[in-house]
Order: structure tokens, then C-alpha cells, then sequence
């Protein structure tokens, strides 16, 4: 029996031929999905995220495009992480399909594989070139629910200068001002705030609440949401 | 029922894993408002983590069985980790069904399969999380049945007082007939032990309580260690066999999680029951007689099953996969079928005579994997000595053709302490294995060698009830770590890396394998000084089980470790899988004879007992050949 050292081209799907461009890749349609995370979903880390949203596609039967390694796998990227115990009203990926399906189609079928908590809420087509998932969107818009309104005005948040955080088993010294935009809303038991990721990395919210609420115990977080992520104020 | 979730999701942040906890998977069954609270119901727990747990068979299966029922319900349950455990227990918080968040307690029944010895402990972890008195003793009408059965049910002594019936063998049919009786009875306001009398009369159902522990004398006057003193018990509990098994659907509907679970794939059982006949192996005694579901059902299944999951890995599921008559059809069809999909087909492990290249080609797509194969021993002599019916070169040539198409890495399986074993045999392995690595490397080219690699696993023989070698004791710890020194330093080549599991923890299985009724007091005292996850490597809590069996004064060593006479009564005798005492006792004489026996789903019969006894026959697809 001969080795088989080299990765056989991309297979198609039974009773189906491959499109191709004239050079000689795989014609693909990029689609951008934009889904929730809600509720106890909130709980779900972004592997757990990403590998149930693989499934949803897998059920909707979309014509998902695979890449053609020796571990044949979805081509699928997902936008930027969020922490388990925050949520997420927009959080988006990106697929290759290889068949253009109408996108009013394409939202019925994922909608119906969705679980509740991690539905699916829109899809469209975007240009092969555009940005990545992951960094089309700098500005993520955050919401905080707190178990009692913070004794204290906008103005007065005890924000710290900067924050320590541990990564890659290394301690780092983040400069909030750098991360954080000066315009913060607090209204009761809500805040609002927006995070901008740099080339520096990025400033977690949930780390950032941690920190601001240090010296009022009582006050708990209730929830955490990114509710928009946009690619400029 | 009772939510419990607004008091548990305040303490989630704390959990390690918190999908473990929140439920809302796809696929999960919940209540709704229109079904009649007054449904039976029942909570169906693996006693280990989310992760063991979601991916068990036994519990899927049953669920879906009583959901199937009109006028029932399942739920799931698990055990937390033990540090969550333990934040629950700090806060007053009960162990809950997944679905509904209900503390176990509010339930009809609670049913707790029992998956291996290390996970004993865990019964009462999960007992007293939920809230429910440990013995059935102690239970009040208000306290929900608590039922077990699966592997570990086949001796069920050890756990006797803990559990208000047991249902020996397949679940299908049984533990719906159990929840309808137990829910029944309580609707009708019948007393414990009236509902008890009940199921009794149920085919496969032990009821401790309903038997009287006999002294040594009176046991082998009598033939058992225990005696029905109710009518409605029978002296010897028959296991229930599914009938309709191979005619039922392969496809279940089944949860698909979001957590990563240990075996995170779309399961498709094939067939049931192994009668290959190695002596020391549980299943291959207790899940016969073979029955194959066809390959229209196998194919139709599969694919059924991935469009409504969404799993990018179908695993063709039983305790010898590779024997299905129609393996190589089942194969090519989802093969063709899943073309350019990036869909994986895989088998749980692979027997080295039915092991072919093209078998290995078609599961294996381009993905290249390490192989594991389970030679057992490493002599002739000791393989026909256990009725492991491979020879040197089956494990030569399987080698020889997985390396020629493209595998680098391959795992090897091997018992120590078997019965009859000696130096000679440690040795034996030594050679094979550097004889099988030998192999590898000529069927490779020679710039490819430096990326073959050889494991070998050696776990540590522990004794099973049911099966020829219950009488045999198992070597002592120490004696153990001898012998995997004797294999280690008789290995030359650096290439081959050795693995072995902790004897400690085997001597604990080998305990909870063999013991009676005495061994739950050890099983109590050993939980009340800490004992739990013992399977964890990292909880494993040696101290707590040798302080425990002081307490309760047994001598563990004694049931461990002594060799027990083929005539004496056994703890289990009462319990039977339908292979007869009998043809156990000849198939043990024929292993010290070092004579093999063939499996009766490729030949004729070999008289183990099992077909008349339970009426039940042999259902192949077509006719094996091997």
C-alpha cells in the first residue's frame, strides 16, 4: 500500500463538482454571521463558542468550504474573544461557503440550528480582502449591571491608572487610559464604557469591573455585555 | 420542582468550568408548562464530571428511554468537581438535575449507573450532595428510589445498602417498567417496601433489603451468600437483555454540548455484546450474546445523526467494532457519503486479527493518528493462557501495514499480574515490543524512522466478577512496581516509552471487585475521610481508603489478593449474567491448561450457558469470517 505524503486536492461532496478561479483555487463567498451570546451562554468560553457555532453551520447545512490539509477542517475565523462570564449582543465569525446562498435563506437555516442562548441574529456576504473578524472591530461598547448603584458620580469612579495582569505566565502593567475612552456613562445600576484594542493587546472588562469595584465589596456585577463592537467611534 | 438556578448562578464565577453546570445545549429536553407535573420522573446521574459523564452512553440511552414513555420524565445530573462541590456544600446548595435545575431529592427516582469501582466513592458523594440519607435504610417516603445498575452492578454487595434496588443488565426496557412502577406506587400512597415488592417481581431487579446475609456454613449449604426472605425475590437475579436491540434504530437523539467532553463525537453503537471470550475482560462476559444492527440501519443512522448534531467525528461504537460482519461495506458507504465534508469516521479500537490496511485506510481518511492495539501479554504462552487469541505476527503485520500507509505512532496495551504469570512473560513483552518496533522501522524508509514512535500501557490485572478469573487474586502493589521495573530495565530501545497506572488505586478496584456486603461499611468510612474521584489521579486519597477499612475492620488485603477456591460461594453468586458458574469453572481450568477457546459468533457454540438460560441467540448480519 503506497504513503500518501502529499494532501489529495480538495474532495467534493458527494454528487457535487468544485468551482474553481482561473487560478485554480477554490471559488469561496465570504460570509459574515453575527450572533448572541446571552444568558448562560454567557458562561461559554471562546473555544466552547467557536465549536458550537462550527456545529450550528455543520446543521444548518450551509455549503461550508474545508481546507485541504491532512486534517481537513472548516474554513471559519472568528471575530475577538470575549471572557467567559461576559456576553455578547454582536458578536460575529467569518465562513467560506462554496455555493452562494441567498443570505435571507442562509438566516433561516442557521437560525433553526441555533441553540436559544447562542443564536444567530444576522448574515451577509462580505469582499474576500476585507478585514478579519478578529480585527475589523478595535471598539468594543460594553454594558455593566451591578447588584446596587455605585455610591459615587461618573466622575468620581475610583479607575486605576494602570492594572497588572498575568500573561503568558508573565506579569504585564497595562496603562488603562490607554484602553479605556473617557466617555463613561453610569445611570443606577448600569454603566457604560468602551474598550479599544491596541497594538499593545487589549484590557478585559471583567478585569477592569474587578478592579474598580476593589474597595466596595458590596457592590456586585450582575452582568457584563458587549453590547456593539465597531470598527471607529 | 424547585429552581434552583438563581441560587446557583451567583456562584458560578467561582466554578472552574461553568459549563458544566448551565444545561441549554442543543438537543436537551426540558419541561414546559403544558406537561403534567404529576409525570413520573427521574434523574438519571454519572457519578463523575460533565465531561465523563455527557459522553456516556448508558445515560443517554436511558434518558431517551423514559422520555420515549408517555406519563414520564428524565433528567440529567452530575457530580461537580470537588472544589465546586465543596462551594456548594458551603452554601447549602443541593445537587440538581441539568434540566429543570430541581434539587435530585424531588424526584421519583434517582438513577445512578455505576461505570467502574474507582467511582464508588462518588455514589456517596452524590447521595450526600443531594441531600438523601446514604442508606436506603434511612430513607423516608418522602426520599426518592435510588436505583443503580451498569457494569459495577454485576457485584453489587459493595454497595448493597446504599441503593433501594439494583437492575442487573440492559436498561432499555427495565428502567422505564422501575420508574413507572416506583412513580405508580407513590401516587398511590403505597409504603417503601410495598413499592419495593413491586419491582422485585420486575425480571432483573435486586432488592438488597429483601435478602438475608448468610454465614459461612449456611452459604455453602445453600449455594449463595445471601437468601430472599420476601416471596416476591428470587434466589438468583437474571440480567435483562434488550431484545430488540439489533432491529431498534441506531440513530438516538442526543445532546450535542458545548463543553469539550472526553469523548466529543457522534455515537453510533453498531452492535453489542463481544464474545471473544478473554478471561479477564467484564464486558466480554455480561454484554453477550452478539447481536449486529444491519449496515442500512448503521449508514442511515450516521448520517441522520451528523445533520441533526452538527459533530465533524461519527464513532461506529461497540466493545469490538472491527467484527461486524459488514464493517467493510458500513465503512465505504460513510466513506463515499462524506466525501469533502472534513467528517471523520473513527472506530474505538481496533482488534489485531480483523485489522486490516484497507479498514485502516478508510477510517482514517488523511488524518494519521496514533494506533493502539491491545496484545495483552507478552508471550504465547500467557495470551492462551487469557484466551487472547493474537499471535506475534497478527501484531507484526498490522504494524507493518498501518506504518507502510502513513501512521508514525502506535500504542500498546498490556495487563500485568495475570493469572499464571511470571518473569518470563514481563520479559516477553520487553522482546515484543521491540520486535513490533522493529517492524515499524522496516516498513518505513529510513529518513522516516526518526518519527516513528512505540508506547506501551501496562495496567495492573484486576480481578472481575462474572468472568473465568474472579478466583484469581491480584498481585500485591509492590510486587507490581517490581515487575514494571523488570519490564522498564529490559526495554534497550530509547524509542519506546513506558506507561503504567498507579497499583494503589488498582488495589482499590480490585476491593470494591470482589468484595461483599462488608465492603460497604469500608466504602463509608473511606467516603467520611475524603475518598472521592478516585479514577482523578490527583484526588486519588490512598490514606482515606487504608484508614477506612481499619475502621470498618475489613481485610482488603484478603479480598484483594487471595486466591479464592473454584467451589467457594462468591459474594455475587446470586447475580447472574446467564455464562453459568459452571462453564466458568471449565474455561478457568482450561486457562491453567493454557487451552484457547473460540468465539461462538464465528463458530459453534462453546456451551457458556447463556442462550437457554435467558432465551435469547447469537444475531450476526451475515456470516463472520476470520
Amino acid at each position: 500500500m503506497a504513503s500518501k505524503p502529499i494532501p489529495a486536492p480538495a474532495k467534493a461532496r458527494a454528487g457535487q463538482s468544485i468551482k474553481r478561479n482561473t487560478d485554480g483555487s477554490q471559488v469561496t463567498y465570504r460570509m459574515r454571521i453575527t450572533f448572541q451570546k446571552h444568558g448562560r451562554a454567557a458562561m461559554l468560553s471562546h473555544l466552547e463558542i467557536a465549536r458550537a457555532l462550527e456545529r450550528v453551520i455543520r446543521r444548518s447545512g450551509l455549503p461550508y468550504a474545508i481546507t485541504n490539509g491532512f486534517s481537513p477542517h472548516m474554513r471559519i475565523a472568528f471575530g475577538s474573544a470575549l471572557p467567559v462570564g461576559v456576553g455578547g449582543d454582536e458578536e460575529c465569525l467569518d465562513v467560506l461557503l462554496t455555493e452562494r446562498v441567498d443570505p435571507a435563506i442562509a438566516l433561516i437555516v442557521l437560525k433553526a440550528s441555533s441553540a436559544p442562548a447562542l443564536m444567530v441574529k444576522d448574515c451577509k456576504y462580505i469582499g474576500a480582502r476585507d478585514a478579519a473578524a478578529s480585527v475589523a472591530f478595535p471598539y468594543s461598547f460594553y454594558e455593566v449591571e451591578f447588584s446596587e448603584p455605585l455610591p459615587c458620580t461618573v466622575e468620581e469612579l475610583p479607575i486605576p491608572e494602570t492594572i497588572t495582569v498575568i500573561r503568558k505566565k508573565k506579569e504585564k502593567e497595562l496603562t488603562v487610559s490607554e484602553f479605556l475612552l473617557p466617555d463613561i456613562t453610569l445611570d443606577g445600576c448600569k454603566m457604560g464604557f468602551v474598550l479599544k484594542t491596541g497594538d499593545n493587546g487589549s484590557l478585559r472588562p471583567d478585569v477592569l469591573m474587578r478592579e474598580l469595584l476593589k474597595d466596595m465589596p458590596q457592590v456586585r456585577v450582575q452582568s457584563i455585555t458587549r453590547v456593539k463592537q465597531a470598527e471607529s467611534l | 420542582m424547585q429552581d434552583l438556578w438563581p441560587r446557583l448562578a451567583p456562584l458560578l464565577p467561582q466554578a472552574e468550568r461553568p459549563v458544566r453546570y448551565i444545561d441549554h445545549e442543543f438537543g436537551a429536553v426540558h419541561r414546559t408548562p403544558e406537561d403534567d407535573p404529576n409525570d413520573y420522573s427521574l434523574c438519571m446521574v454519572y457519578p463523575d464530571t460533565y465531561e465523563l459523564g455527557q459522553a456516556n452512553q448508558a445515560v443517554r440511552i436511558l434518558v431517551n428511554a423514559v422520555n420515549a414513555r408517555p406519563g414520564m420524565f428524565a433528567e440529567r445530573a452530575f457530580l461537580p468537581a470537588p472544589a465546586f462541590g465543596d462551594v456548594m456544600r458551603a452554601e447549602g446548595l443541593p445537587l440538581f438535575s441539568l434540566e429543570s435545575c430541581a434539587p435530585l431529592g424531588e424526584f421519583d427516582v434517582v438513577g445512578i449507573t455505576l461505570p467502574h469501582e474507582l467511582a464508588a466513592a462518588n455514589v456517596l458523594e452524590t447521595l450526600d450532595l443531594a441531600g438523601i440519607p446514604l442508606r436506603a435504610e434511612n430513607r423516608t417516603e418522602s426520599d426518592p428510589f435510588v436505583i443503580g445498575g451498569g457494569p459495577c452492578a454485576y457485584n453489587p454487595e459493595p454497595y448493597a445498602p446504599f441503593f433501594d434496588l439494583f437492575s442487573i443488565g440492559e436498561g432499555e426496557e427495565a428502567v422505564p417498567e422501575l420508574v413507572e412502577c416506583i412513580g405508580r406506587g407513590r401516587r398511590q400512597g403505597k409504603s417503601r417496601k410495598q413499592i419495593l415488592a413491586d419491582c422485585a417481581r420486575i425480571g432483573g431487579t435486586y432488592v438488597p433489603t429483601f435478602y438475608e446475609e448468610l454465614s459461612d456454613e449456611e452459604a455453602a449449604e445453600c449455594g449463595f451468600r445471601v437468601r430472599p426472605i420476601e416471596d416476591c425475590a428470587p434466589a438468583v437475579v437474571d440480567k435483562r437483555v434488550f431484545e430488540g436491540f439489533a432491529e431498534s434504530s441506531a440513530w438516538e437523539p442526543c445532546i450535542v454540548p458545548f463543553a469539550d467532553l472526553v469523548h466529543d463525537r457522534l455515537n453510533v453503537e453498531v452492535l453489542r455484546g463481544c464474545s471473544r471470550g478473554c478471561r479477564f475482560c467484564q464486558a466480554g462476559m455480561t454484554y453477550r450474546p452478539v447481536r449486529e444492527r444491519s449496515a442500512d440501519n448503521i449508514v442511515e443512522s450516521a448520517l441522520h445523526g451528523l445533520k441533526v448534531t452538527g459533530y465533524d467525528e461519527v464513532s461506529l461504537t461497540s466493545l469490538s467494532t472491527t467484527d461486524h460482519s459488514q464493517i467493510e461495506q458500513i465503512l465505504k458507504r460513510l466513506d463515499e457519503e462524506l466525501q469533502g465534508t472534513g467528517i471523520r469516521v473513527s472506530i474505538p479500537s481496533q482488534r489485531l486479527d480483523s485489522f486490516g490496511v484497507d479498514m485502516a485506510e478508510l477510517v482514517a481518511g488523511q488524518k494519521r493518528g496514533g494506533l493502539t492495539f491491545a496484545p495483552e501479554a507478552g508471550t504465547q504462552r500467557l495470551r492462551d493462557v487469557i484466551n487472547k487469541n493474537v499471535t506475534e505476527d497478527d501484531l507484526f503485520n498490522a504494524l507493518t501495514a498501518a506504518c507502510k500507509a502513513g501512521w508514525t505512532r502506535a500504542k500498546l496495551y498490556f495487563m500485568i499480574g495475570l493469572p499464571t504469570e511470571t518473569d518470563d512473560d514481563i520479559k516477553g513483552i520487553a522482546s515484543l515490543t521491540q520486535r513490533a518496533f522493529d517492524c515499524m522501522k522496516k516498513a518505513v524508509p529510513p529518513e522516516q524512522r526518526g518519527r516513528l514512535s512505540l508506547s506501551i500501557s501496562c495496567a495492573l490485572f484486576v480481578p472481575k466478577p462474572q468472568t473465568p478469573f474472579q478466583w484469581d487474586g491480584q498481585i500485591p502493589p509492590e510486587e507490581a512496581l517490581r515487575r514494571v521495573n523488570l519490564l522498564r530495565h529490559s526495554i534497550k530501545y530509547r524509542a519506546i516509552r513506558v506507561n503504567w497506572h498507579s497499583p494503589d488505586s488498582s488495589f482499590v478496584e480490585a476491593v470494591m471487585s470482589r468484595g461483599g456486603r462488608e465492603c460497604a461499611n469500608l466504602l463509608e468510612e473511606a467516603f467520611k475521610r475524603g475518598a472521592r474521584f478516585d479514577a482523578w489521579t490527583e484526588h486519588f486519597n490512598e490514606e482515606a481508603w487504608r484508614e477506612g477499612a481499619r475502621a470498618a475492620g475489613v481485610d482488603v488485603q484478603a479480598i484483594a489478593q487471595r486466591q479464592f477456591g473454584l467451589d467457594e460461594v462468591l459474594p455475587w453468586q446470586h447475580i447472574s449474567c446467564g455464562v453459568s458458574l459452571g462453564f466458568l469453572r471449565k474455561d478457568r481450568e482450561r486457562a491453567e491448561k493454557e487451552e484457547t477457546l473460540q468465539d461462538c459468533s464465528f463458530g459453534t457454540c462453546t456451551g457458556c450457558g447463556l442462550c437457554p438460560q435467558l432465551d435469547v441467540e447469537v444475531i450476526t448480519q451475515e456470516e463472520r469470517l476470520g
